[in-house]
């Protein structure tokens, strides 16, 4: 255990870290990041990207659920929202990335606050379930819109670069994408040791309190969902370069569930949880594909017929077995653990 | 005028699936203050139980609620006391959590035993039309009515009679006081599950011989939403009676503002609802303003 690092200043207390071995391990995994790319295969990759996605949509209602409280089960609506701007203006408007995939955050994060009028009304269960209708009003407006969104139809992204990348290939798009995921990451963590992210926490845990110590709630809630929203949309747009092809069915409910349940696995209102847990979720359905593949044959028709159920079921299980018995998710875990060696031999 | 009445009739009768789902919800609102996001997979695997049974001892309809209740509610038990019961004392967030991980359980492990594909429900029941004045119904229709009309007036009886409904009332009001009362509240919470569980199964078994017995039949738990909603969440007899508005603002939207509005009209009625009165119209007032 770490001892005799006083903390003199106000600026070490909100440092992001005050231990070099922690910044070590952050450049070695920047460098293993970066080098990723030239060691694995395009399936790896890919499976790489869409960590770094989950990551980013993560990142963003785990601002919201996590530090602020607000509950939100209707993620997919937002990442709808973000996708379906991105891909538009990229092919029917011609804009380029580094135009539409902002647009697609600050859209989204513009529509959250509308959903986010009620929520300066309603607590817990009755935000959740304003949320869920929201992401089903959502669907049906992008569904029925058809002269502005291609409606059943869906949306085909052409090639598009940036600086130079060629986002339309596996390697590009990774690079691409891991700079936005490590720019949100950087951009929560800030926000979190600033006073925002003070107040965030303060009406998560006492709104009337933190009412009583001047935080502005209608400010600080709109806030909270117009940032949460303003990520998530970024990893829908995300979402849009990587599939390609969108349609509504993408955005269904069990992508919400997904997103909770990372969220719940990594560890509520934890950034470093957030990423165990995208990690975790997302590369939790082709796990289990290889386990299930040393029993059956993966091209059974039984197996590939199920894979959605399969993938639920393993979600709902991931949700019901830590929120009973590790509450505080993964980085929980990795606490005990760490807190086990420190104090080894001793229990406490 | 006539297609109009076609709109409220046929409103009606799936409005009243809703407010059968809808009491389901605020049975366990009331009872134990969560929301049961797994009542539209409780339907589910209900309705799939009750195919099993009406395919295979080929029951009409009735007998088939008779005999598909009972089973439900022992299932809606073991859910509770699997699922719900070791989660007592965790944050209500965590509960209501659990309850939407239940709910994709659920509806995985139902597909995979009865696997994809649509059935068409053994009801035993004539395809005749009848005639009310000047609105047709279906048989089955009229039977979805009666049994909303029959479990609303139960449910009325039972909590404002029966010793067991005034314990689960005592419950919601106030737990801790009805505990010193010496009400056992974690058995309350049991024939919460069970009942909201049974209205589940004649939900579903009247939803499925209304359309058709498939694995997107969970939806309709999220679809009675609305109906609660504006009912008030802890208010059983308001959820039937929002059940059967929202059925016929639904059809009404279809049939004279646009296509496909059917599928979220409800979820419009929700916002607005939770905007302007948050409690709905018979809940209790207990929001509080932060």
């Amino acid at each position: 255990m770490r001892t005799g690092h006083y903390k003199e200043t106000y600026g070490e207390l909100i440092a992001l870290s005050d231990s070099g071995v922690a910044w070590a391990w952050v450049a070695a995994l920047a460098a293993a990041l970066v080098l990723l790319p030239l060691l694995v295969g395009n399936y790896t990759l890919s499976l790489a990207v869409s960590v770094l996605i989950a990551i980013v949509g993560a990142i963003g209602l785990n601002l919201l659920t996590g530090t602020t409280g607000l509950i939100s089960i209707g993620q997919s609506g937002f990442l709808a929202i973000g996708a379906y701007t991105n891909a538009l203006l990229a092919t029917d408007y011609g804009w380029p990335v580094w135009a539409s995939l902002p647009a697609a955050g600050v859209l989204s994060g513009a529509i959250s606050l509308l959903v986010g009028i009620p929520s300066l009304r309603l607590k817990g269960l009755y935000l959740a379930i304003t949320t869920l209708a929201f992401s089903f009003i959502v669907n049906y407006v992008i569904l029925y819109a058809e002269p502005l969104t291609h409606g059943p139809n869906g949306v085909f992204l052409n090639d598009t670069t940036f600086l130079g990348l060629d986002l339309s290939s596996d390697r590009g798009l990774y690079y691409f994408v891991l700079g936005v995921a490590v720019l949100v990451t950087l951009a929560a963590l800030n926000l979190l040791r600033s006073r925002i992210g003070r107040a965030w926490l303060a009406i998560r845990d006492h709104d009337i309190a933190a009412r009583a110590m001047g935080i502005d709630l209608v400010r600080y809630k709109l806030l909270a969902f117009a940032v949460s929203s303003f990520f998530v949309g970024i990893a829908g747009g995300l979402m849009s370069l990587q599939i390609r092809f969108i349609n509504i069915d993408v955005f269904g409910f069990l992508l919400s569930i997904e997103a909770l349940a990372i969220i719940i696995l990594g560890g509520f209102g934890s950034i470093a949880g957030t990423i165990l847990g995208a990690v975790f979720l997302t590369l939790l359905p082709e796990a289990i594909r290889i386990v299930l593949s040393l029993f059956v044959d993966p091209q059974a028709p039984a197996y590939t017929k199920y894979i959605y159920e399969i993938r639920g079921i393993a979600y709902g299980i991931v949700i019901v077995v830590f929120l009973r018995f590790k509450p505080d998710g993964l980085i929980g875990l990795w606490r005990d653990v760490r807190k086990y060696f420190a104090n080894w031999p001793l229990a406490y | 005028m006539e297609y109009f009445l076609f709109l409220v009739s046929s409103g009606l009768v799936v409005g009243a699936t809703y407010g059968l789902v809808g009491m389901g919800f605020a049975i366990i609102y009331k009872a134990t203050g969560i929301v049961n996001f797994a009542q539209g997979e409780l339907l589910m695997l209900t309705a799939y139980i009750a195919f099993s049974l009406a395919s295979s001892l080929s029951l009409s309809l009735v007998p088939l609620m008779i005999v598909t209740i009972p089973i439900a509610m022992v299932i809606g038990i073991v859910l509770e006391r699997v699922f719900i019961r070791p989660m007592l004392g965790e944050p209500l967030f965590s509960i209501v959590m659990v309850t939407i991980g239940l709910a994709v359980i659920l509806r995985g492990v139902t597909i995979m035993i009865w696997g994809p594909d649509p059935h068409e429900f053994p009801t035993g029941l004539s395809t005749q039309v009848v005639l009310i004045g000047p609105v047709p119904f279906y048989q089955v229709q009229l039977y979805g009515l009666a049994t909303l009309a029959a479990v609303t007036l139960a449910a009325w009886a039972f909590f404002r009679f029966t010793r067991l409904g005034i314990a689960m009332r005592a419950v919601a009001a106030n737990e801790g006081a009805a505990m010193l009362m010496g009400i056992e509240v974690s058995r309350i919470h049991m024939i919460a599950w069970a009942l909201a569980a049974a209205v589940a199964a004649l939900a579903g078994i009247l939803f499925a011989s209304m359309f058709k017995l498939g694995p997107t039949i969970w939806f309709e738990g999220l679809r009675s939403f609305p109906a609660v909603i504006l009912g008030g969440l802890d208010s059983v007899l308001g959820a039937a009676l929002g059940g059967l508005v929202v059925g016929l603002i639904e059809n009404l939207a279809q049939g004279y503002i646009g296509q496909g509005l059917r599928e979220i009209a409800g979820f419009v009625v929700i916002v607005v609802i939770l905007m302007l009165r948050p409690y709905g119209l018979f809940g209790a007032r207990e929001i509080e303003r932060v």
